[in-house]
């Protein structure tokens, strides 16, 4: 039923961009997504997938900043741009603040959608000094969560913000 | 995984490469700007183009400027984020704003563009399934088939305008600038859409969707954007009115539009609303606009649920009809 | 061993620990069964019907094994042997043999280099079908001339019929003062977990088969692939990696387990499956549909006296759990109210969709909605406020319910007055502006089934635990860890027990080579069994640690506390020494130290009339919600404003764990009575097997789900402890009904509660009213 592959088209594609913080030059095929490259050529397995098709969320990386999802993203149209998958949110042994609010308000339950939550939610953080409640569901809004009923992430994401508003010296 | 079928890829640098890129092959290449809609489609089968063409490094298609006149003109790859966000567009354009901000969900604005989604494809229950359970079908009269399953007599393909963009872009009366190697033309966002399911938008093959022109907003222009869904965030609407009204100092209707789309292949503009000229829009004005429309529209099971929509396009429109918000001029 | 019931005051137990697999879940290291590869491995992909139902003439696999790339096909006849969870109505195939009974039943499985090409290959197998006419609705499957799904099978289209009436249903009935008397139609659900089945084949040459699969009952799994692929029982390993959600989803054999076996023991090499999101919707075994008629009658001051229901269940294509279903279904609305008699008529029946099966509240969260919403007509009829019938009827503990469960703990009367209070009920209800309403609902459910699904004398569950001289201690247990936090409810135990730190505990779940039996992550089992018996090892160990330090210390046993970390002279807690040390001690005097723990269930809490131990179980849980909800009186569009849940888990050991369980059912409830079906047209098609058209409510859909919990002390629960994974899921559906007919005063009967069907019945009744 997939469509036949057209011959001589499966020449590999170079490529290079920034992955967490590395440089990485590869070559896939064009119709290499780029959930597949980071989970199954770059072994980096915590972005998720759910759906395969952007339904859900569970993919959610940030390209060049912005939240996208990786199972719809071409490998090559990451060329030349950075790449933040949810290994890169801690730093060393110490968690960002999100991860650690997640952790002590149970919002991690089969921690399917987490990865995907968090950079969501990191996107969120990193431009928004003091998001509401309703700032923090609109920014989660594309993650599905089958877990949770999303109370505990939403209170998570809110404590995460007011303990990094405290970090920074206020407001 | 759903694997996507192969192809070669191409990603020119500026408008001028990529128009002869397009030109190259036309008919074997697919544009790719933000890939949420062309990419899941190529996973269900519906597309095997021996090019996709990447849009990204494309400069031209870029940004949010304004025009001489007041108008704004917004690049074909704009993200919808960026469209929905831009204070220029808030301030003057508040349907299209609030369209752009309600499309499917945080991650999709920011990869799909106000020209990917002038383009969307077409929706319908028979169509937007993977290649097994179409294969399952049989096939249907967009693809593979001989057999409308939406209109069983029909023969043209009646799948649904799914995009939230279209009809505040029209209302606003709007235009966009198509460009191949052959030239350059303008269209009312209206003219670019086609009434077949199978194909709704007349850009050729080689064009490419470069820039979309606002003309600058009237003098006490009040609009607004009003979409219906089943679920509050990745979802394609069942409904969707965008309304444009200007008003004279009086508070008199001076030119009233409203567009509705989520029902066949086109956005419907719904016709003799003169009826509400020279005369303030008052509750029974809008109910004669929600009974016009109600009358103009017709809801297929392309997206299903097709009797309810019915009913509630005259209370959708009152709704958006009372809340027009002001464009701001100076905003 | 009097002084051993308590050896110290709790210091663990009830505290809001995170859980301990949490870290790896935030920061992606969690690996997951799709997370995992190894050498030379495969990729399979499954050949599916697309006719509901059909012959197969023969399946031609030439084409496809020629395809460069491509290592192995297999079909129905390499593994001819019936499976099936409940050992008495086998009726699955691996791949189908004969006929297929559904669009997306598996017919062949090919193995390739990788996805795409195995995609290619799948494509590639042709099957000659001979199309057969199927069968689509439950009352067709009925009909004498139906077409037979199972051909063999002795009761035609029926899995099962079960009738059972308790006490003088007519004479009650009688004795009523009201009796209502409704349809009610349940659509099915299914339980969307985020991540798709996976699964992992890895054959060793020495003979030995290793399946990691996301399944919740590795033990089950165990069983069927030795007995149907023909490896001996001690050759089969199970390994369960963590998995991403399950609800019921992943509790049986699936035709990828044995697919991957089979093609790793004919390839020779790592074979994985992953099922695309359209092929978790195939595999389905979510909630059945049902068709069901409800009469309930109760004296004028509103005694109840009689419930009568009739239940049709659309089944699908396999038997899957469907004997337990139509038990369930008919069961399971007992509690937590007295019912004079009842009679129960439940029958499931096959037809060619995708098979029903448990999820989330397996069997009866449909009747709940029938009877639920029953009371509150009932309640209208009485001129009762519908809390008020319900606290005059409520069961007492240690009393039977009318079918003769024996109820030992019971909070439900704390849950009516939790959410009547929290909600605001007695300022909202009939007082809200028309078009928005308040409702109550409340259920129980089981925290376990009293039998296994395969009768045997041995325990539902046991652990085995290592303490060593480092400080650590180490549990093993074959339960199964889907995020609800069973392992670490282990740890807790074990932390509790022996007084170590949560850090120093190791929990080795979910793999047959390396841990005890437990029999599942099914019907809220786990705390109950696992759990106790871990705490009954760790006690153990406990008792011979503090026996150590004792003799030490020259002191009395009881006098030595195991908590925060220390061993503590409880009569001077000056004297303490570091846990780690008391272990030393222990070892240097015991030798190694280990312990086992095992847990079966009692067998006095049942009736002995045949069925009687079907939803017998040895706690119950008790839950009350209340909606409040408004409607769209132009669009009929529905909004649950808030949901207070009130849900008495017993002890709650780690109360943000159960809260979570909590807000997590309710979320769920709400979702089925609002946004999902799971379709089937007509013509056999799923309607939409996607995350796009199955509709999940998203973070700006969901209510705030505002979690209560209420205490009890079960007399069988560790600590007091009863299920909560489950259980808070039934009273949401009918309280959001229920707030429904508050709000605008009509009934919706059938789920979902769509707008459409909202705008029609307020219409219906306008125009009713106003004719």
């Amino acid at each position: 039923m997939t469509p036949e592959p057209h011959p001589g088209s499966t020449a590999l594609v170079p490529l290079a961009l920034v992955v967490n913080g590395d440089a990485v030059r590869v070559a896939v095929p064009a119709e290499r997504t780029l959930l597949e490259l980071l989970r199954y050529d770059l072994g980096l397995t915590g972005s998720k997938q759910g759906c395969d098709k952007g339904d859900c969320g569970a993919c959610t990386v940030l390209l060049d900043g912005e939240p996208v999802l990786a199972c719809i993203t071409l490998a090559v149209d990451a060329d030349g741009r950075g790449v933040e998958t949810v290994e890169s949110l801690a730093k060393g042994q110490k968690l960002h603040p999100v991860q650690t609010a997640v952790v002590n308000h149970g919002a991690a339950q089969c921690g399917f959608c987490t990865p995907g939550m968090l950079m969501s939610a990191k996107h969120l953080l990193d431009g928004s000094r003091t998001p509401t409640r309703e700032d923090v569901k609109q920014a989660l809004s594309g993650n599905l969560c089958r877990c949770t009923g999303y109370t505990k992430i939403l209170d998570a994401v809110e404590a995460a913000a007011r303990e990094m508003a405290e970090a920074r010296g206020g407001d | 995984m759903l694997p996507l079928p192969a192809f070669e890829w191409v990603s020119p640098g500026s408008l001028d490469e990529l128009v002869r890129a397009l030109g190259e092959s036309p008919g074997e290449s697919l544009l790719l700007a933000g890939g949420t809609d062309l990419l899941p489609n190529m996973k269900h089968g519906l597309f095997a183009p021996r090019r996709v063409i990447g849009l990204r490094r494309v400069r031209e298609l870029r940004g949010i400027a304004e025009t001489p006149a007041g108008g704004l003109v917004i690049g074909g790859g704009a993200p919808l984020d960026r469209v929905a966000t831009d204070p220029r567009v808030m301030a003057r354009y508040p349907a299209l704003a609030r369209a752009a901000g309600l499309v499917a969900s945080p991650q999709i604005r920011r990869m799909g563009t106000i020209g990917g989604n002038l383009c969307l494809e077409t929706r319908c229950v028979y169509y937007n399934q993977t290649a097994f359970w179409r294969g399952a079908l049989g096939g249907c009269l967009k693809k593979d088939g001989p057999t409308c399953f939406v209109v069983p007599q029909g023969r043209r393909c009646v799948a649904a305008m799914s995009a939230d963009t279209p009809a505040p872009l029209i209302a606003y009366g709007a235009s966009v600038e198509l460009v191949s190697v052959r030239g350059t033309r303008t269209l009312p966002v209206a003219k670019l859409f086609a009434g077949d399911g199978v194909k709704n938008n007349v850009r050729a093959a080689d064009e490419v969707l470069t820039k979309v022109e606002l003309p600058p907003p009237a003098e006490r222009l009040f609009s607004a954007y009003e979409k219906v869904r089943s679920r509050a965030a990745i979802d394609f609407p069942l409904l969707s009115i965008a309304a444009a009204a200007v008003l004279d100092a009086g508070g008199h209707v001076v030119e009233l539009t409203v567009v509705v789309g989520a029902l066949g292949a086109l956005p419907r503009v719904v016709r003799g609303l003169e009826i509400t000229r020279a005369a303030p829009l008052s509750r029974e004005a809008i109910d004669l606009v929600a009974e016009a429309a109600h009358t103009q529209c017709n809801p297929l099971s392309s997206l299903g649920a097709e009797d309810w929509r019915k009913d509630i396009v005259a209370p959708v429109v009152r709704r958006a009809l009372a809340g027009l918000a002001p464009s701001r001029i100076a905003g | 061993m009097a002084t051993d019931d308590e050896p110290h005051p709790p210091w663990r137990i009830g505290t809001r620990a995170p859980n301990i697999r949490s870290f790896d879940a935030v920061t992606g290291r969690q690996r997951y069964a799709d997370d995992l590869t190894f050498p030379g491995m495969l990729h399979a992909k499954l050949v599916r019907s697309p006719h509901p139902h059909a012959r197969i003439r023969s399946i031609d696999t030439r084409e496809a094994l020629a395809l460069p790339g491509v290592h192995a096909v297999v079909t129905g006849k390499d593994m001819p042997v019936k499976y099936g969870i409940i050992p008495w109505t086998q009726d699955e195939y691996p791949l189908a043999l004969d006929k297929a009974l559904f669009v997306g039943d598996a017919v062949a499985c090919v193995a390739a280099i990788d996805e795409a090409c195995a995609a290619r290959a799948a494509a590639a197998v042709h099957v000659d079908w001979e199309v057969l006419p199927s069968v689509i609705e439950p009352e067709a499957a009925l009909a004498p001339d139906a077409p037979r799904l199972h051909e063999g099978h002795k009761h035609g289209n029926i899995t099962k019929s079960v009738q059972l009436s308790f006490g003088d249903v007519e004479g009650e009935f009688a004795a009523s003062a009201a009796i209502v008397e409704g349809d009610y139609f349940f659509e099915g659900t299914t339980h969307g977990a985020l991540e798709p089945h996976c699964a992992i084949g890895i054959w060793e040459p020495q003979g030995v088969l290793t399946v990691i699969s996301s399944t919740q009952v590795a033990h089950y799994l165990h069983r069927e692939l030795s007995r149907v692929l023909g490896v001996p029982y001690d050759r089969v390993r199970v390994i369960q990696p963590p998995i991403g959600g399950a609800f019921g989803g992943k509790s049986e054999p699936f035709d990828l387990e044995f697919c991957v076996a089979k093609l790793a023991m004919v390839t020779g090499r790592p074979v994985k499956l992953l099922y695309t999101r359209e092929e978790v919707f195939y595999a389905h075994r979510g909630r059945h549909p049902m068709k069901m008629h409800f009469r309930l009658g109760a004296t004028a001051d509103g005694r109840l006296t009689a419930c009568d229901a009739k239940t049709l269940i659309d089944g699908g294509a396999y038997a899957s759990f469907g004997l337990v279903t139509a038990y369930y279904s008919g069961q399971l609305v007992t509690a937590p109210l007295r019912l004079g008699a009842y009679r129960l008529d439940s029958t499931r029946v096959y037809t060619n969709k995708p098979a029903c099966g448990p999820k989330r509240g397996h069997g009866s969260v449909q009747p709940r909605f029938a009877f639920e919403v029953s009371l509150d007509k009932l309640a209208d009829r009485l001129g009762m406020d519908p809390i008020e019938l319900r606290r005059k009827n409520v069961l007492e503990a240690g009393e039977r319910t009318v079918n003769e469960f024996i109820i030992k703990s019971i909070g439900f009367r704390e849950c009516l007055d939790r959410v009547e209070q929290a909600s605001g009920w007695k300022e909202k209800r009939g007082k809200l502006p028309f078009g928005r309403g308040v409702g109550v609902a409340g259920s129980f459910y089981i925290s376990g089934t009293n039998y296994p699904i395969y009768p045997n004398a041995m325990p539902q569950s046991a652990v085995q635990l290592k303490v060593d001289r480092s400080g650590r201690v180490t549990v093993f247990c074959g339960l199964s860890e889907m995020g609800q936090g069973a392992d670490a409810m282990l740890a807790l135990i074990v932390s509790e027990e022996l007084g170590v730190d949560l850090e120093a505990i190791r929990v080795l779940t979910g793999d047959t080579d390396l841990t005890p039996v437990d029999l599942g992550g099914y019907s809220s089992r786990t705390t109950m069994m696992a759990g106790n018996a871990c705490l009954r090892g760790a006690r153990d160990l406990g008792t011979r640690i503090r026996a150590v330090v004792a003799r030490k210390w020259e002191c009395p046993a009881r006098r030595v506390a195991l908590a925060g970390g220390f061993a503590t002279d409880r009569e001077d807690t000056a004297r303490r020494i570091e846990i780690g040390e008391a272990f030393r001690l222990a070892e240097a005097e015991l030798g190694a130290l280990a312990a086992v723990g095992s847990y079966d269930t009692p067998k006095d809490v049942h009736g002995d009339y045949r069925g009687g131990t079907i939803g017998a179980s040895p706690a119950y849980s008790f839950t009350a919600h209340v909606a409040e909800v408004s409607v769209d009186l132009e669009t009929g569009v529905p909004k649950v404003e808030m949901i207070w849940a009130a849900h008495d888990a017993g002890k709650p050991l780690n109360p943000m764990l159960v809260e979570g369980q909590i807000e997590g059912s309710a979320y769920m409830g709400y979702a089925e009575a609002i946004l999902e079906e799971h379709l089937v047209r007509p013509d056999g098609l799923h309607r939409g097997p996607s995350l796009l058209d199955y509709r999940m409510p998203t973070s700006l859909d969901t209510p705030h789900v505002h979690s209560m919990l209420v205490e009890t002390a079960d007399p069988e629960g560790p600590y007091g402890a009863k299920e909560a994974g489950e259980g808070p899921l039934h009273s949401t559906i009918p309280a959001i009904a229920n707030a429904i007919f508050d709000a605008v005063g009509v009934r919706i009967d059938t789920l979902p509660f769509t707008a459409g069907k909202l705008l029609r019945a307020m219409r219906e009744q306008r125009e009713k009213g106003g004719g």
